[in-house]
This record gives C-alpha cells, sequence and structure tokens, in this order.
C-alpha cells in the first residue's frame, strides 16, 4: 500500500511539472502560442521573447537563494504557478504594457516553480531512477506542447492559450494534492552523506550546458523561421524527434554506455547545420533537418537533466541545483538567440551560420571527456564513501595500506587520509585536527603526489579500485 | 613572520604606485615613461608574487612548530652562519628571522627531509631532493632528555623521519 502511494506521489509529482513545463514550452519560452497571439495583433516579437527568458533565467537562478525548506517549495511552486496564470490573462486583449510586464512576471514565477520541483524530483524519485522521471517530464511536457501547439496555428491562438492556462490549473491540482510531510526527512538524509563537492562539476556541467544549447538558441533563431512557410508540418512533426530520442534514451539499459550517445548527439547537430546549409527549404529537407537537429537536443536534455537529477542526492539544497543547471540552459538559449538574431539581422549565409554552429560543436567535443570524467568521478565516489563509512577500523587501515604509494605516508598524512575518506572537506579536518587549513592543504598535496594521482577524486577512484580487489 | 609580511606589504604598494603611474603617464602620451614605469610594474609584480609565496610558507611553518628555540644559530655545511632571535623548527621547514629552508610541502618530488641527528647541543638535519642535499646544524637549547624524546617522537610522526639520539 505504501508503495502504492509512493509511485502515485511520483505520478502525480511527474504530471504536475510536465504540465506546468507544458505551459512554458507552449507559450511562454519562445513558445508556438505566444508568437501565434503575437502575430495575430502584428506586434514584433524580439522584445517579448528575449524579456521572458532574461526573466526565466533570473527566476530559475534567484530561486534556490529563498527557497529552502519542502514546505517553501511547494507553496512557491503553488503560488509562481498561479502568478504565471494570472499574469497570461492580458493575452487576451489588445496589446497593451501589461502584455510585456506579464511576460516579466510570469518569465520570473515560472522559474521558481520549475526550480522548486527539484524537491519533488528529488523526494519522490529513487536514485536510480530520476533519468526515468525527468524523461518523462520532457516526454509528457512536449507531447502536450504539440497538441496545444496544432490547436495554436490550426484553429485559434486564444484557444491554444486556454488549453495552456489549463496545463497550468491541472498542473496546480496536482502538485496541490502531493503531501509534504514524507520529506522532512530530506536535510537529515543529506547530511548524513558525504561532502565530496558537487561544486566543481555542477560549474562543468552548467558550462557545458551553455556551449550545447547555444545550437538550440541558434536554431530557435535561424533553422525554424527558414522554415516557417511549412506551418502544418512544423507544428506537430518540430518536437517528435526530440520525444523519439528521449523515449530510445530512456528505455536503455542501466549499463549500456550512454556517452557514446553524446558523440552520436554531437555528429547529428553537425549534420544538421551541414544539411541546413547544404539543402533547400521543402518538406523534405525540413524533416532532415528538424530530425538531426532536435534528436540531438533530446539525447543531450536528458543526459543534463538526468545528471542533475543524480546531483540532488548530495545536495542540502535541490533547489539551488536544480535551478542553477537549468538556468545554464536558458542561458544558453539567450546566447544563441542573440547570436542567432544577430546572424538574422546581418543576413549572414546559411554557410556561416553552419560555421558558427559547428565551432560551438568543436568546443563541446573538447569539454566533454573532461565533464565526463569529472561526473563519473563524483558519482563513483560517493559509492565508495558510503561503503567506506561501513567498514570497521582495521578494514579502513588495510584499504590505505594495500594501496601502492611512491612513498610511505606519515602518521600525520595517514590520519589526513582518514578524513578525507570520511568525506570531510579541508575545515572540518583542520578543525578536528588542531590545525591550519593550508596545512591540510599541504599534507593533501603530498598524499595524492604519493600516491602518483592529481586530485582527490582521482585518489579516491584508486582507493575504490584497492577496495574490490581486497573485499 | 612581521618581517614578511611587511616586505610583501611594501612591494605591493610599490607596485600599485607603479600601475597608477604607467597609467598617468600613457594618459599624457609620454610614451618612454610609460614603458619604463610598466616595466618596472611588471619586475614589481613578480617579486611581489614571490613574496606572497615566501609568505605563505612562512605561515606554513609557523603553524606547525616542533620545537621553538629563542636564540639559536644555524650553521650551513659550507660553513655560513646565520643567528637569529627566534627560530621555528617545524614539519614543514625552519625560520629563523627572514631565512627559510623548507622541505615536505611539494610532494615526492620536491625538497625532503633525509636525517636528524640529535646530539646534547645541536639538531643536525639533512634535506635536499635529487639534485641538491643541504645539511644544517642548529642548536637547540633542551636540556631535558624528556624534551629531546619527545621532539624526536613529534618528528618521527608528522615527518616520518626517524632522529637519532647521540650523547644522551
Amino acid at each position: 500500500m505504501i508503495q502504492f502511494k509512493t509511485i502515485n506521489d511520483r505520478i502525480f509529482s511527474v504530471i504536475g511539472f510536465s504540465l506546468l513545463f507544458a505551459y512554458l514550452l507552449s507559450f511562454l519560452f519562445e513558445g508556438q502560442v505566444l508568437y501565434s497571439i503575437l502575430a495575430y495583433h502584428d506586434v514584433h516579437d524580439s522584445t517579448y521573447i528575449v524579456a521572458a527568458i532574461v526573466a526565466h533565467f533570473a527566476g530559475l537562478f534567484s530561486c534556490g537563494y529563498l527557497v529552502k525548506s519542502p514546505i517553501m517549495a511547494k507553496y512557491t511552486m503553488l503560488s509562481s504557478m498561479g502568478v504565471c496564470l494570472i499574469a497570461t490573462v492580458p493575452y487576451f486583449f489588445a496589446p497593451s504594457a501589461l502584455w510585456l510586464a506579464g511576460l516579466i512576471v510570469s518569465g520570473y514565477a515560472g522559474g521558481f516553480a520549475v526550480a522548486s520541483w527539484g524537491y519533488f524530483l528529488k523526494a519522490y524519485t529513487p536514485k536510480n531512477e530520476r533519468i526515468k522521471s525527468c524523461a518523462d517530464v520532457l516526454i509528457y511536457s512536449n507531447i502536450i506542447m504539440i497538441a496545444v501547439n496544432v490547436v495554436a496555428i490550426n484553429l485559434s491562438p486564444f484557444i491554444g492559450l486556454t488549453l495552456s492556462m489549463f496545463c497550468l490549473v491541472a498542473g496546480m491540482a496536482l502538485i496541490w494534492i502531493l503531501p509534504i510531510d514524507k520529506q522532512e526527512g530530506w536535510r537529515e538524509e543529506t547530511e548524513s552523506k558525504f561532502n565530496v563537492g558537487i561544486k566543481k562539476p555542477l560549474m562543468m556541467l552548467c558550462l557545458f550546458v551553455v556551449v550545447i544549447t547555444i545550437n538550440s538558441g541558434l536554431m530557435y533563431q535561424v533553422i525554424n523561421p527558414a522554415f516557417e512557410h511549412l506551418k502544418e508540418l512544423t507544428s506537430w512533426y518540430w518536437a517528435v524527434p526530440y520525444i523519439a530520442a528521449l523515449a530510445i534514451m530512456r528505455n536503455l539499459s542501466m549499463k549500456a554506455n550512454r556517452s557514446i550517445f553524446l558523440y552520436v548527439g554531437m555528429a547529428m547537430i553537425m549534420g544538421a547545420f551541414i544539411s541546413f546549409m547544404l539543402l533547400g527549404r521543402n518538406a523534405s529537407d525540413y524533416l532532415v533537418v528538424d530530425t538531426l537537429m532536435l534528436g540531438a537536443c533530446g539525447i543531450f536534455d536528458l543526459f543534463w537533466w538526468s545528471i542533475i537529477g543524480e546531483m540532488l542526492d548530495y545536495t542540502e539544497n535541490p533547489v539551488k541545483v536544480f535551478g542553477t543547471g537549468l538556468s545554464a540552459n536558458v542561458f544558453g538559449v539567450l546566447c544563441g538567440g542573440v547570436v542567432g538574431m544577430a546572424v538574422t539581422s546581418i543576413q549572414l549565409p546559411s554557410a556561416e551560420v553552419a560555421v558558427i554552429a559547428l565551432t560551438v560543436v568543436c568546443v563541446t567535443l573538447v569539454m566533454l571527456p573532461t565533464l565526463n570524467r569529472q561526473l563519473v568521478m563524483v558519482l563513483k565516489n560517493h559509492v565508495y564513501l558510503a561503503s567506506y563509512d561501513n567498514m570497521s577500523m582495521s578494514q579502513k587501515a588495510e584499504i590505505i595500506q594495500r594501496t601502492k604509494t611512491l612513498e610511505e605516508l606519515t602518521a600525520r598524512e595517514q590520519e589526513v587520509l582518514q578524513h578525507i575518506l570520511s568525506g570531510k572537506s579541508n575545515r572540518e579536518i583542520a578543525e578536528t585536527l588542531f590545525i591550519s587549513e593550508n596545512t591540510v592543504k599541504t599534507h593533501a598535496r603530498n598524499i595524492l603526489s604519493k600516491y602518483d594521482v592529481s586530485s582527490r577524486a582521482e585518489l579516491i577512484s584508486t582507493l575504490l579500485k584497492n577496495q574490490s580487489e581486497t573485499f | 613572520m612581521k618581517e614578511f609580511r611587511k616586505r610583501r606589504d611594501c612591494y605591493a604598494v610599490f607596485f600599485v604606485i607603479g600601475i597608477v603611474l604607467t597609467l598617468i603617464f600613457a594618459m599624457n602620451l609620454m610614451l618612454v615613461a610609460a614603458f619604463i614605469s610598466g616595466m618596472g610594474s611588471f619586475i614589481l609584480f613578480i617579486i611581489l608574487v614571490r613574496q606572497h609565496l615566501l609568505l605563505r610558507d612562512a605561515n606554513l611553518i609557523w603553524d606547525n612548530p616542533i620545537l621553538t628555540v629563542s636564540s639559536s644559530i644555524i650553521i650551513k655545511s659550507e660553513g655560513k652562519k646565520w643567528e637569529a632571535e627566534k627560530t621555528i623548527f617545524s614539519t614543514f621547514g625552519i625560520l629563523m628571522g627572514s631565512k627559510i629552508y623548507k622541505w615536505g610541502s611539494e610532494g615526492v618530488h620536491g625538497v625532503r627531509l633525509k636525517s636528524i641527528l640529535i646530539d646534547r647541543e645541536r639538531i643536525h638535519l639533512t634535506f635536499g631532493d635529487l639534485k641538491k642535499t643541504i645539511c644544517v646544524e642548529m642548536l637547540h637549547g633542551m636540556a631535558d632528555k624528556q624534551a629531546v624524546l619527545d621532539v624526536q617522537k613529534r618528528l618521527l610522526y608528522e615527518t616520518g623521519v626517524s632522529a637519532m639520539i647521540s650523547g644522551w
């Protein structure tokens, strides 16, 4: 019964967020509903689009600094969705200052609502299942978005707007019924875990997300307008390859080597821009370009969404981590959008647009191996440290002694190493041993040198190998 | 320590002055003067970085004392002598006034403490890397054997080097 309830909570949380996300995708975040309404009133759209994205970025980024408890997360999500609902109403009327104000307010509130879901993802989805929840959210929200887009383009933009607002209301209802008492233990759970530090990998991931998403921004501004005359096809097919890629990645075996797909994704982006440069602008050309581009977006989006999902276990503030990760995505779209607008305004030939996109892909290719290594190490280390903590003192000592070093560790260095392996930070070790933080850093440097490794993560991985050989 | 900090701060002030002068010269199109003062600032910057690193090393030695001698003489293997009011012998080196000998802070390939001999009057230290070895003697001022044994124990714990005791 309890298990059934947990599954229900997870489903409600996923569907509730999918509905919110569908509203964002169909309206607020360069959605077809917004474009259609602006076109209906013959309003120049770039100010509105940029304002909404900047506000959304600010909301995502700042939410984690204000929302710090499960109750706050739930009510922030609900109230933000309510604010979005109210701020969307002016779009049923003639253009006025309320349009821009409403878009900025709903963009900011939307950022808060999305980031707050970090708590629900952490609380209701088991650790190794987060990739599935993330995939589900992206698939459901895109399916709903396609339905809303089709209505907005083929029937009426106002019916589309009504539908996207209905998504918000339905999402609020589902989030409202989620219990919050279950999440009270999250802080204790996190505090008992180990502090290897996710700051560096998170920063690397954000950088990766920004760079890779610049291509999405370019796509919005350059590729989409080029196929604007195929509205009937684009309204429904646009996100289909994205959904298909997500579905494939979601159902891959847990043991499958996912990093290969990242390189496939890179090749698909390159292929998309080269096709855009070489092919024409008819329906079949659109199918090729869009399938390659959106398929790659699906692969990359699920990659970084799931990594952020895994990282939530190692932070006290999932809203901050989730919001920061997603804000990097929005920032990338913004940068790409600015590049795209510049490219469109000076009417750069498609060959040169492809060169810009390929440069971005090359930068991403350089970053990818380092990022992968960092992330794999951080996740492995947490697994190792958890098992290390459950060992007896003699087992711990044996691991250290069994691992070969270039030179024997001094007693003090062994003491420092024990604390490092207990997941303590330099400051905590310094406080425990009554020495300065600078001294701890020097001992740690010596330890790394004696094990012939270059980082703590590598040191822990080296000991991890030894642990599996020993026990 | 104060001496290191004072020297570092002095160079920082000179560096800032150099930069300001360079900017003033550049804005008044006195290009030669700007170039000279720019070069001077660059040299000052390098010295400043060096002084900062020295201060960092001095701090590290200061933070990890094993033996503090209020008045001491250090004799280097080539016969050179230094006198200092306060000498700190630590896990990571010796700090004697404005003179620093450091070891054990740069991993296995850096300067390492190799051997220690404590006699009635002095501590004889040998340290170095693959290229160079330095021998240093210093007056320790310890009159009690237990104090010597405590220092020996602490040295082994902190540096991994077992000190030989002679004449006690």
